[in-house]
Order: structure tokens, then C-alpha cells, then sequence
């Protein structure tokens, strides 16, 4: 009887901290995007560079993201290989343009992963509004080593690119230290290394490593050059206005 | 001297060619800053084409030679160059081709040259320009204005039509109207036709609604509307569906029978016709996509049409055993090729599926169209690899079915390509 009472009473403020923690996960979160995003509204400019997995490049890509609230963002492809093609991410609804049709393609979740590198590695800025975790623990990440919180995150909604995150954050600062990224199937699809301006007094990311785990295993380095306050217009995030190939910079 | 003339107006072409490559790759790299934005590509290209020996335009080849051109194989050079600014846009295409047997020609024209500008949610255009509506990918009912030919072998930019347009835009929402071919006869036919043409656009979460309206100067009205939904992270399924009060088309004269004297077969109207099209597009986790599709086409030749045109082609096949001059049985023959650009569906059923995967910068494809009233088809292998300035492209496409398959008829029975694209 007096196990019970005790599972009973464990129970009872394991339900009732639950909402504490789950609101320190999202205040770690924002605290972590931060790093990445200074703004809701931003215009980033974005270098792709993939590497092979003997260290040799292999290509490099060039992208304009304007990212906004409500989980929308628009990318301007601007490497000649690809330029004038974009992407549009409303929410959970994506589209892509392509400069010779000049027609909007609706684009499944699925087809958004095609191409040299995922869009929404590029586009996707905020843990915060995605995904919804819990604090797994506080262990030793990074190079120097030094305290991390680790934290497990789910998807809040279906259209994010992975559905499971596992995000090594700095005990002290909130930055963003490592991850590792699983696809639906639950498989690890990429590691991620985060690169800071100012290892000691971090105040952004400025490059993003990705270590390809299921196909490639390329390395693909993420450089953010340029980051700036941007609201578009709403037009803008109107894919028939986008087919127009209006002038967006 | 005419062929030394030919070579030399060929090889300067070359030359603006390549020039016109180099100074907008020079340029793009040195007006970036001041905003006007330059860009282009170059395109070489060789097309291997297998004439048909089945088919009325084969069969009147052998009887005379010369009668009718047959496919033949030879070389391009394209090169596209683009430039954007200060609400002006255009681009223009340069061809030097090199048939096999021919004199090097060239040609160039103007894909796109037009003037845009706005104010709120309103834009306004004016020029020649490349106006693509509807959600197909194999056949469009709905692209009203630009009328694009589909399922090509390269993908390249069409020729813009030149039109006024009035378009509004919110944030789900867009309204558009287009005067097309302004100032062109009333008589001119297909694409070429003055014509109003309007779009209303409204998107709802994973659904896209497309309505759409044309008056045509001769052809009238038809009205149309499409779809396309995400039904989940693997799926996107399309429709589009028109109807016309009239349509141009091609059709032969009723009383025409035997040899006659001149071309039977002329333009006509198709009255109250409707054209449909039904598809989807499946993108597993693999990179593995596939697309299926299926259209009706009310405003291609019937099938009592093409059974009338089978037998026809049989019976002056058959003349070439009597004393009726070869010459003219070979012209009747060639005349009954026509036919073949009657609509761009030959059957009203056409079935299209294709398979792509990527695979890094690999993308091979295989796709297949086929109409179930003959059980022709056309095969399409490609294989594409992309670099980081340079794009190549080969593949084939062979033309086949039953003897009395009009897909086993056409005048190529065969092509291959391949081509490299280099963009700056």
C-alpha cells in the first residue's frame, strides 16, 4: 500500500512538472535560435559547400532564403547551375519554380529532399515553433569539450524535413553545439556540427557541418554570409506572383 | 558562291555565338553590382534521327524521294542570353544547325522581351512574353495563353507570346488577365489567335483551386478549371478539365477519295469539345519518383478519323501496283503526313507514366506514352548529370506499336540526343 501511495505521489508530480520542463525546453529552444535567426522576419545569404568523402569538393551553391514568420520562407536558387529556380514554404505547402516553365509545381514534402542539398536544412531556422522535447540530460559536447544540456525533440507539425532531433546545447550560453537529424523512418539522416563566431562569448552561427549518414556520407558546409532584418511583402510568398520572375532583391 | 556565302554567314553566327556567350559571362560578373542581372546558357546539341519505313510519309519516300523531306540528323548550337532590369526583361536565342545533307543555317529570335511594373497588389506587363498556366505535365488543356508543346526531349525556354496583361496578387489569392496576340488577324489559328484570357488562383492549405476563361477571336469561348493536392509527404495528385465551344484543327475533305490533285486535308473547326486530365506524382524516400497520368483530348482527329486515314494510306499504297504515276501517289501519300499535326494529341486517350530517380548528380529517367485506342507508344530513356556550371543530357525515344498505330507512323521512328548546356 505504501508503494503505491509513493508511484501515486512520483506520478502525480511527474505530471504536474511536466509542463515546467516542457517550458524550459522551449525557452532553451528559442534561447538556441538565437544563434541562428536574430529576427522572425530575415533575409539570409547562404553558401553550400559539399565535400566528398575523401575530402575533395565537389560542388558549391549559393542561396538568398528569406525566412518569416509562421513558418514560411522563400529560397532564390543564385548558383548558374540552378539560378531563378526557388522554393516555397508556407507551412506545411511547398512549391518550386523553375525559370524555363514559369509555372509553380506543388511539391510533396518527399520532393522537397531531392536535389544537391535539402531545402530545409537551408530554410528551416526555428527549433521553437517545430518541435516540441524534453530535456534528456546534461552531458560533456563539443570541441573543447564543456557542458551541454542535451534535449530530444518530436516534430510539432508534418511538414518539417526531419522528425526527430537529438540537439547537444552549451549549459551556459544556450548555443547550439551538435544534432543529430532522423528522417521519418526514424533513421539517422545527417550530423550536424554548429560553428560559432566567438567560441568563448558566442553570438551566432556562422557555419552549420553536415556529415551525410545515409547515402553520400558527404560533408556538406552550410555558411551563413549575411544575415539582415527582411520582411517580404505578402505578394511574395504568393506562388503565382514568384512565377512572374519578379525582380526580389 | 551561294554555298561560300552560306559558309561564311554560318561561321560568323558561330561567332556571335560564342561572343555572345563570353560578354554576358564577363558582363554577369561585372554589372552584378549596379543591378541590371545578365545571364544565358550554351547549348550544343546532336540529334541522331531513324526515319520511319512504316508510315505514309515512308512510303511515299519510296516511291519518289524527293518528295517530302524525311528526318534527318545534325548538329545545334543554341545559346540563350538573358538580361533583367529596371523593369525591362528579355531574352533572346541565337541557332546555328547543320543538317546532315544541308547547308549550315541560322536563325535567332526572341523568347521574351517586355516591360512589367506594379503598384499594391496590381502588376501590369506588356511585351512578348511567356504566360504558363494549368497543373499537367504531359498534356495542359488549360494553358490557354502560352500554349507550350509538351514532353519535348530537352527542356528549353519557348517563344513568349505577345500580350497585355493586368494581374492582382494577395497573400493566397491571384487574378489575371491577358489580351494575347493584340493586333494579330482574327483568322489566325491555335496559339496565334487574339484572344482574352483569364485565371483566378486560390490556394487552400494543400489544395491549389485554378479557374480559368478564354474568348477566342474565332474560336469563342471555353472555360476550365484545375486542381493540385498534397494529399500526404509522399503524394501530390492533379486534374484539369476544359471545355470549348470550338477549337482549330485539321480534317480531310469527306468527298476525297483516290488521287487527287491537291492536299484533301484543311483547316476545320472542332465544335464542343472537352479535354481532361487526370495524374499524380509518387516521390518515395529513395529519391525514386514516379509520375502517372491520363488525358482526354476531344479536339484530336476521332477515331473514325484515323481509321479512315489508315485505310486511305492503304488504298494508295495500293495504287503504286497500277499505272497511276508514282509521282502523284507519292504526293497523295506525303499529304495524308498532315494529319499528324491535326492537335497536339494525336488520340483523344493518352496514358503517360515516367520513373526518374537522383542519384547524386545522376538523373536517369524512363517514361512511356501510350494510347489504348491503337496501342501505339513512344519510349523515352534519358540520362541526365549535373555539374556545377555544365549540364549534360542524352537519351532516346523510339516510336512504336501495331502497323496501324498512328505513334508507329510518324515520319522519326527514332531520335537520339545528346547535349551539353553550360550556363553563366
Amino acid at each position: 500500500m505504501k508503494a503505491i501511495t509513493h508511484r501515486i505521489v512520483f506520478a502525480a508530480f511527474a505530471l504536474l512538472a511536466a509542463p515546467a520542463f516542457a517550458q524550459d525546453v522551449s525557452a532553451l529552444l528559442k534561447a538556441a535560435d538565437r544563434y541562428r535567426v536574430g529576427s522572425e522576419n530575415m533575409q539570409v545569404e547562404t553558401l553550400i559547400s559539399v565535400f566528398n568523402p575523401d575530402g575533395s569538393p565537389d560542388k558549391e551553391r549559393r542561396y538568398t532564403v528569406f525566412a518569416q514568420a509562421k513558418h514560411q520562407s522563400l529560397v532564390l536558387m543564385q548558383s548558374p547551375a540552378e539560378r531563378g529556380q526557388k522554393v516555397l514554404m508556407l507551412g506545411d505547402d511547398f512549391w518550386l519554380l523553375m525559370p524555363s516553365s514559369q509555372r509553380p509545381l506543388r511539391i510533396t514534402p518527399m520532393q522537397k529532399l531531392l536535389g544537391d542539398a535539402s531545402t530545409g536544412d537551408i530554410a528551416t531556422m526555428s527549433w521553437a515553433e517545430d518541435y516540441t522535447g524534453t530535456l534528456a540530460g546534461e552531458e560533456p559536447c563539443g570541441e573543447p569539450r564543456q557542458a551541454c544540456l542535451h534535449l530530444s525533440l518530436s516534430a510539432a507539425r508534418k511538414g518539417v524535413t526531419y522528425q526527430r532531433i537529438e540537439l547537444w546545447i552549451g549549459k551556459a550560453k544556450h548555443e547550439p553545439i551538435r544534432a543529430d537529424l532522423y528522417v521519418q523512418s526514424d533513421k539517422l539522416a545527417k550530423q550536424a556540427l554548429f560553428v560559432t563566431d566567438k567560441p568563448a562569448a558566442p553570438t551566432m552561427v556562422t557555419e552549420m557541418l553536415l556529415q551525410d549518414q545515409l547515402t553520400s556520407k558527404k560533408e556538406t558546409r552550410v555558411r551563413y554570409l549575411a544575415r539582415k532584418e527582411h520582411s517580404v511583402p505578402e505578394a511574395w510568398l504568393n506562388p503565382m506572383f514568384l512565377a512572374r520572375n519578379p525582380a526580389l532583391e | 558562291m551561294m554555298a561560300a556565302r552560306a559558309r561564311t554567314k554560318a561561321v560568323t553566327v558561330f561567332a556571335v555565338n560564342v561572343l555572345g556567350a563570353l560578354v554576358l559571362f564577363l558582363g554577369a560578373g561585372a554589372c552584378r553590382a549596379t543591378g541590371p542581372e545578365f545571364g544565358g546558357q550554351l547549348r550544343p546539341v546532336w540529334n541522331e534521327q531513324g526515319a520511319n519505313a512504316h508510315g505514309p510519309l515512308a512510303e511515299a519516300a519510296t516511291l519518289d524521294p524527293a518528295i517530302a523531306p524525311l528526318p534527318r540528323s545534325g548538329a545545334t548550337l543554341e545559346t540563350e542570353l538573358r538580361a533583367s532590369g529596371h523593369g525591362l526583361s528579355g531574352t533572346v536565342t541565337l541557332q546555328q544547325q547543320r543538317l546532315e545533307g544541308t547547308e549550315a543555317h541560322s536563325k535567332a529570335w526572341v523568347n521574351e522581351l517586355y516591360a512589367a511594373g506594379g503598384s499594391g497588389g496590381w502588376q501590369f506587363g506588356v511585351g512578348k512574353r511567356i504566360v504558363a498556366w494549368d497543373v499537367g505535365y504531359g498534356f495542359r488543356p488549360n494553358d490557354v495563353v502560352q500554349q507550350e508543346q509538351r514532353r519535348t526531349l530537352l527542356t528549353s525556354t519557348p517563344e513568349g507570346r505577345p500580350l497585355l496583361m493586368a494581374e492582382y496578387f494577395d497573400a493566397s489569392t491571384a487574378w489575371s488577365f491577358v489580351i494575347v496576340n493584340p493586333g494579330k488577324p482574327r483568322a489566325q489559328r491555335g496559339a496565334e489567335e487574339p484572344a482574352f484570357a483569364a485565371r483566378v488562383y486560390q490556394r487552400d492549405g494543400a489544395l491549389d483551386w485554378h479557374g480559368f476563361a478564354r474568348y477566342g477571336a474565332h474560336t469563342g469561348a471555353s472555360l476550365g478549371t484545375a486542381a493540385a493536392w498534397v494529399a500526404n509527404d509522399a503524394l501530390e495528385l492533379h486534374a484539369s478539365l476544359r471545355y470549348l465551344n470550338a477549337a482549330d484543327s485539321t480534317a480531310i475533305d469527306p468527298a476525297a477519295t483516290g488521287l487527287v490533285r491537291s492536299n484533301p486535308w484543311s483547316d476545320a473547326t472542332v465544335r464542343h469539345a472537352t479535354q481532361a486530365l487526370i495524374g499524380g506524382t509518387w516521390t518515395g524516400a529513395e529519391q525514386v519518383s514516379l509520375l502517372a497520368e491520363a488525358w482526354w483530348d476531344g479536339t484530336a482527329l476521332s477515331d473514325a478519323q484515323w481509321n479512315d486515314w489508315n485505310q486511305r494510306n492503304r488504298q494508295l499504297a495500293a495504287l503504286a501496283g497500277t499505272p497511276a504515276p508514282r509521282s502523284a501517289i507519292a504526293g497523295n501519300l506525303a499529304w495524308q503526313a498532315t494529319a499528324f499535326g491535326a492537335s497536339s494529341n494525336l488520340r483523344r486517350t493518352s496514358l503517360f507514366m515516367r520513373a526518374s530517380v537522383t542519384l547524386d548528380k545522376w538523373q536517369p529517367a524512363l517514361d512511356i506514352l501510350y494510347t489504348p485506342a491503337d496501342a501505339g507508344r513512344t519510349l523515352t530513356a534519358s540520362l541526365g548529370w549535373q555539374g556545377d556550371r555544365v549540364r549534360v543530357d542524352a537519351g532516346l525515344r523510339v516510336y512504336g506499336g501495331p502497323g496501324d498505330a498512328v505513334l508507329a507512323q510518324v515520319p522519326a521512328r527514332r531520335v537520339a540526343y545528346i547535349a551539353g548546356t553550360w550556363s553563366f
